[in-house]
């Protein structure tokens, strides 16, 4: 007998939407560190290790995140190191966000007028106090609607993982439909657990876009 | 005399890629003296005052602030910038700050100065440069005269021994241009050394110790006001005045 979408199944579907929001926290938070690393030595000034870091971002924005998920979990396998499948694509989406966060703030760096970091020279701070003090809190809200804009990417995306055999809210749904043979309930159901996390942040998003634009125009 | 010398430049040379800023300056500037640069746009004058505080580096010559000869080093840079003010054409104030925050900023990170001691002391020059009711507002609260007022708090914040103007007045709506010049006078009757790249002649006759006239990078020609103005020496000098005082 076939089992019916029922609480059980629900709650597999929970389980599933958990790792998601997990692994999509723990790339951002990730991302998010090594992009302003990458941001910052992007924008550092010093040409070989701008070009180091160009290149770097290069690679992980022109190549398939999928093909860099099989890098990390069987490429890495093959030299003996074998990682947990949650591991795995952690590491895989925090690289892969660290290079689309840090362009992204590369960019918000480059748009704080460079009178600003003028004017702090003149009054003698130096490049720490330059960079957390006056241009990264300007970069930060300036990146705000694009980083947010990432972040519900991210949520999305991270339904890649299972193409290593992490069970996240998409593989769930799909463990579900074959059980239950009801895939327009159960991927409904799906896609709007996706829905209920996403749609908010690109309301925040959009509202953040339009309360900047409106503060550039005064 | 030697002892007044503030600022000294010799044999400055500067280029952009192949373009050259400026041509073999040579300036001193001793301590109380008033100077006023002007010349045509592209001359060479906001390029070097901004050599002085090493917002530029130069590929010839030798600058020396206040005893200090200004090279590449980290050090030298942070001893002349502590000496050194400035105020922008586009007053360049920090936008997410209170005034107050912009005016303390500097002095509690790179003076070391605690916070209490650094907004009694913002505070001090807020009311001088009237405008000590603002200090908590943000600078986009602000009109551009006061921004610029607030701009220039903010650089006396930091004691300096010399101030740099670099067109301070020209992004700013004609009535407010007298409320920043009145402050710039009584900064100069107090006694500050200052460097004003400016157009306001007017400003210029009534403080400056002397005016430089500026063109393609060179000091064509420098006098006290009254001479400057009155007889020029140079032909590139009375068609810049010309043109100039045409327009006041």
């Amino acid at each position: 007998m076939t089992p019916h979408f029922g609480l059980p199944e629900f709650g597999f579907l929970l389980r599933g939407l958990q790792w998601t929001v997990l692994l999509t926290l723990v790339a951002f938070v990730g991302g998010c560190t090594a992009g302003l690393a990458v941001a910052l030595l992007r924008t550092c000034g010093h040409k070989g290790v701008e070009w180091i870091t160009r290149i770097y971002i290069g690679i992980f924005q022109g190549t398939p995140l999928l093909l860099q998920l099989f890098v990390v979990y069987y490429g890495l396998a093959l030299t003996g190191l074998k990682l947990d499948a949650f591991v795995a694509v952690a590491i895989g989406f925090t690289v892969n966000a660290s290079a689309f966060l840090g362009e992204i703030w590369r960019g918000a760096i480059q748009a704080v007028p460079r009178g600003q970091t003028e004017a702090a020279m003149a009054l003698g701070l130096h490049y720490s106090s330059r960079m957390r003090d006056i241009v990264l809190p300007q970069a930060i809200r300036i990146s705000l609607p694009a980083t947010i804009g990432y972040l519900v990417q991210l949520i999305k995306g991270t339904s890649l993982a299972a193409i290593v055999g992490f069970i996240e809210l998409a593989r769930a749904g799909q463990i579900v439909s074959n059980q239950t043979f009801q895939p327009l309930l159960v991927f409904g159901v799906v896609g709007a657990m996706y829905f209920i996390l996403c749609w908010p942040l690109s309301w925040w998003g959009s509202r953040m876009e339009a309360r900047l634009a409106l503060a550039s125009q005064r | 005399m030697q002892d007044n010398i503030l600022i000294e430049m010799k044999g400055v040379q500067k280029w952009y890629g192949g373009y050259q800023a400026l041509r073999d300056v040579d300036l001193i500037v001793r301590k109380g003296e008033k100077i006023v640069l002007c010349g045509p746009s592209g001359s060479g004058k906001s390029t070097l005052i901004r050599c002085i505080n090493r917002l530029e580096a130069i590929q010839q010559g030798s600058i020396v602030v206040n005893g200090h000869r200004l090279d590449d080093s980290i050090k030298a840079i942070d001893v002349v910038r502590q000496d050194v003010g400035m105020v922008f054409q586009s007053f360049n104030l920090f936008p997410h700050m209170t005034v107050l925050q912009n005016c303390t900023l500097a002095p509690i990170r790179a003076r070391r100065i605690s916070k209490s001691e650094a907004e009694a002391t913002a505070r001090k020059y807020l009311e001088r440069v009237h405008i000590g009711d603002q200090a908590e507002k943000y600078p986009a609260q602000l009109s551009g005269g006061q921004q610029q007022r607030v701009a220039i708090a903010r650089a006396l914040c930091m004691q300096p021994k010399v101030m740099l103007f670099d067109e301070p007045t020209s992004a700013l709506d004609p009535e407010m241009v007298k409320e920043v010049l009145d402050t710039m006078i009584g900064l100069a009757n107090d006694g500050m050394t200052m460097i004003c790249v400016t157009h306001e002649m007017g400003f210029a006759r009534q403080v400056a110790d002397r005016v430089i006239f500026m063109a393609e990078g060179q000091i064509i020609e420098e006098g006290a006001p009254d001479a400057f103005f009155r007889n020029p020496q140079h032909a590139r000098t009375r068609q810049f005045l010309g043109e100039i005082l045409a327009h006041h």
